[in-house]
């Protein structure tokens, strides 16, 4: 395998994902879109449907206005710009998880305008990680199989999902291997490249991701360490529609070495137990697996993890890379950033993302900054 | 007649207007704030809770309830929010966090607003059937007082409520009993926690009786008399001062309809108000909207503290069910039939929407809504951009003429978009 080659791919699908979505359609396999990490993309797999994920796009919106005020998430409009605009006709449909209230609502939106033939709905608790939410959920991936069974017009056989959650347990270890390599040989890879391989995954078969991961780890084993020498860094946020912020750290001799990304780290947390029912499995999962900052803080607090995983990466800064609007993160940033401070003396820097005025030079202008206050300490 | 009695007439004519309960209730909302704020430092127990909470187990167990929405509310109106969201800013809470939460931290942080801020608490109670801001901001404050929070958690019902999420609440009503029992070390009392529910539920009835007095016409209150008299229910429901005082109500608000007093002294059109008030521009928009003889007779907020379908023998069942099923809680559809179900008793000419910033699950579906609304009922329906309590986000000029212009031209034309 050629990595240059490979991650050069990945990053061209990331940079627009939508001609390669249109494109496996045409290829005979049914795309349908999910937004939230939650989403049990293992039943979907079982059902024959190809779960491809919708991170917003750079745009000016057009559609959307009629639908959504502008104080909302610009992944929430510039969605929907997409989807009424008539541009993801591919999709089959669409499935909503309940994390915040931007999505709760935008989902009966989407639902009542985009006119696709498949809507599923997955209710979850707040309160994850305690005993009392857990059979809330199991239920609710039984529901939320049940919506799929009754569009595809057949049961989907428990067998089929086993070998499903086998496929994304699988894609979930060689994610961990791939980070897991990374901080044990810093410079064999570097954070923009690794998150592209990654996030490549939202728009192809898991199958194939896997292959893809496969070789890049074996390939990673051999290669060429960079003896660079980067400011070492650490995203924190939702997702990263596009991959200007890794690039520009790269730019500015940085690299991202770790994350808090729901497109990255976040993503691939936790496994499916495949010794139980496949419903037990999936709920337990996403109830174990690390918080989205939409759920209650009741496993652990953020801001230990975060510390300790500044301490596990060696970042001496951290990025947090919010979209505007995002009550659940702009909620936890003043604590965030105050115990970082005053526990680590690790320095961080706030930046909002409004994809339908995306300025990179306004990002670059402000990384910059912080990455030149960090050399000076 | 000389100008001494035009004067003398105009002065009669509003005080026979005039709502005579608004003293007793200032009276017991001085009284319910003095207590709270004496209770500080003593061993009564005083939790904040969001305002979708059950509240009956606290009245239950003699725990003093603190309601940091109706504080904000109070703020907003007094015009002293924004100091208090700007105190919180200055902490790093983005100016894009609701600004009821903003002012409440910043009230925390500085002691700020009319009253010299809320009591400590001992505990904090949160139920996010009315948004999911209120666990973030409830996590912020757990932090910042360093007291347990109780999460009371509702996932969201579309179409009718599911046996899943009925267990789920029921789970943790029983669960919210015992958290009570081990903070207050006091033990459950079912007979009294059923007469608590039982004189909650008879107050939320009386307050629905008290809103349906205004489907006669004239009515004899607008939905902003409402927002002020619906502090008691939601702060204070389980206790007979608030049965007594809603007993008064509507006894005045019956005897105004019986002699057809109504509020304005002229009432061309009917409006239905969407979400939460815009509390500082209250006694404006009062203003335009008597100059436009239009009457805001009901609206979608101060409903949503009447309850119905409860079973007596099963108190906990039922209160989940009723906490769960809250109408910021239920899918676009379920609103509609909301709403339109309200044009309907009302008999309204059109809807204002307050496209609320610091509120997303009351204002993103607006638009849809809207729509709906017209394709259901024929009637027109204006959305007015503003912030529930700051006041930076609002422009009066705007607002108002598009008000005056949806009344004049919309509701005076009397045809559906």
């Amino acid at each position: 395998m050629d990595v240059q080659a490979t991650v050069e791919e990945c990053l061209e699908l990331w940079r627009n994902p939508y001609p390669q979505l249109a494109r496996l359609r045409e290829e005979g396999e049914r795309p349908v879109a999910f937004f939230c990490s939650y989403t049990p993309e293992e039943i979907l797999h079982a059902a024959g449907l190809t779960p491809v994920r919708l991170m917003g796009a750079v745009r000016t919106i057009t559609h959307a206005d009629a639908h959504l005020q502008p104080y909302c998430c610009s992944l929430a409009r510039t969605d929907l710009d997409m989807a009424l605009a008539g541009e993801l006709g591919f999709l089959e449909g669409e499935v909503f998880v309940q994390t915040c209230d931007t999505m709760m609502r935008l989902s009966d939106i989407w639902r009542r305008n985009a006119g696709l033939s498949f809507h599923g709905d997955l209710v979850l608790p707040i309160r994850m990680g305690e005993e009392i939410s857990l059979p809330f959920i199991v239920e609710e991936v039984r529901r939320f199989r049940k919506q799929v069974e009754s569009f595809i017009g057949r049961e989907i056989w428990d067998d089929a999902i086993e070998e499903s959650m086998h496929v994304y347990n699988r894609n979930r270890r060689l994610a961990e291997r791939l980070y897991g390599l990374r901080r044990e040989n810093p410079g064999i890879l570097d954070g923009l490249s690794a998150t592209a391989c990654l996030v490549a995954g939202f728009w192809m078969r898991r199958d194939k991701h896997n292959e893809l991961l496969h070789e890049l780890v074996e390939e990673l084993g051999k290669g060429r360490i960079s003896q660079e020498e980067r400011v070492p860094l650490l995203v924190s946020g939702s997702v990263c529609t596009m991959p200007d912020l890794p690039e520009l750290l790269l730019e500015l001799g940085a690299d991202m070495v770790d994350d808090d990304l729901c497109c990255g780290h976040r993503y691939f947390d936790a496994f499916a137990d495949e010794s139980v029912s496949p419903e037990e499995a999936l709920a337990k999962r996403m109830w174990e697996r690390v918080n989205c900052p939409a759920k209650h803080q009741c496993i652990e607090d953020r801001a230990e993890r975060l510390m300790r995983q500044v301490g596990d990466c060696g970042a001496k800064g951290v990025v947090f890379y919010l979209q505007s609007f995002c009550e659940p993160h702009l909620f936890d940033i003043p604590y965030l950033r105050g115990r970082l401070q005053e526990e680590l003396g690790v320095p961080s820097l706030v930046l909002e993302s409004e994809l339908q005025s995306f300025s990179r030079g306004q990002l670059r202008t402000r990384l910059q900054a912080f990455i030149e206050t960090i050399r000076g300490v | 007649m000389s100008s001494d009695g035009n004067a003398d007439a105009r002065a009669a004519d509003k005080e026979r207007r005039r709502i005579k309960s608004t003293e007793a209730m200032r009276d017991l909302m001085v009284k319910y704030y003095t207590e709270a704020k004496a209770a500080e430092g003593t061993d009564k127990h005083i939790a904040w809770i969001t305002s979708g909470a059950p509240v009956e187990p606290l009245i239950a167990f003699d725990v003093i309830p603190v309601y940091p929405e109706n504080h904000g509310a109070m703020c907003g109106a007094a015009h002293m929010n924004v100091e208090l969201c700007e105190a919180a800013e200055a902490r790093g809470f983005s100016r894009d966090l609701c600004s009821y939460a903003r002012g409440d931290i910043g009230s925390a942080l500085t002691k700020g607003g009319p009253i010299g801020g809320l009591p400590r608490p001992t505990f904090l109670i949160a139920c996010n059937n009315i948004c999911n801001t209120v666990f973030k901001w409830y996590e912020e404050l757990s932090r910042f007082f360093g007291v347990p929070l109780f999460i009371y958690d509702t996932p969201f019902v579309r179409g009718e409520l599911p046996a899943h999420i009925a267990d789920y609440s029921l789970r943790q009503m029983k669960e919210y009993i015992s958290f009570l029992e081990k903070t207050t070390n006091k033990e459950y009392d079912e007979q009294h926690f059923v007469e608590v529910a039982a004189k909650s539920l008879f107050a939320s009835g009386l307050w629905a009786e008290v809103l349906a007095c205004n489907q006669h016409r004239p009515a004899p209150m607008t939905c902003f008399d409402a927002f002020i008299m619906m502090a008691p229910i939601v702060t204070l429901r389980g206790t007979q001062e608030v049965v007594d005082f809603y007993q008064g109500l509507l006894a005045e608000m019956r005897e105004r309809v019986e002699q057809g007093i109504g509020i304005l002294p002229s009432e061309r059109y009917r409006v239905l108000w969407d979400n939460i008030p815009v509390w500082y521009e209250l006694r404006n928009l009062g203003r335009l909207f008597l100059e436009l003889e239009t009457c805001l007779v009901a609206d979608t907020y101060t409903s949503a503290w009447t309850f119905e379908d409860v079973d007596p023998s099963d108190p906990l069942g039922s209160m989940s069910k009723i906490y769960a099923e809250v109408y910021l809680n239920i899918n676009l559809e379920r609103m509609a039939d909301k709403i339109e179900s309200l044009a309907a008793r009302f008999d309204v000419d059109g809807m204002i929407m307050h496209s609320n910033r610091s509120c997303k699950p009351y204002s993103l579906g607006q638009y849809d809504l809207a729509k709906e609304f017209t394709r259901r009922t024929g009637k027109p329906t204006l959305v007015i951009e503003a912030d529930h309590t700051d006041s930076r986000w609002y422009n009066r000029a705007e607002v108002e003429t598009r008000i005056r212009d949806f009344v004049e031209n919309l509701l005076g034309g009397g045809v559906g978009l």
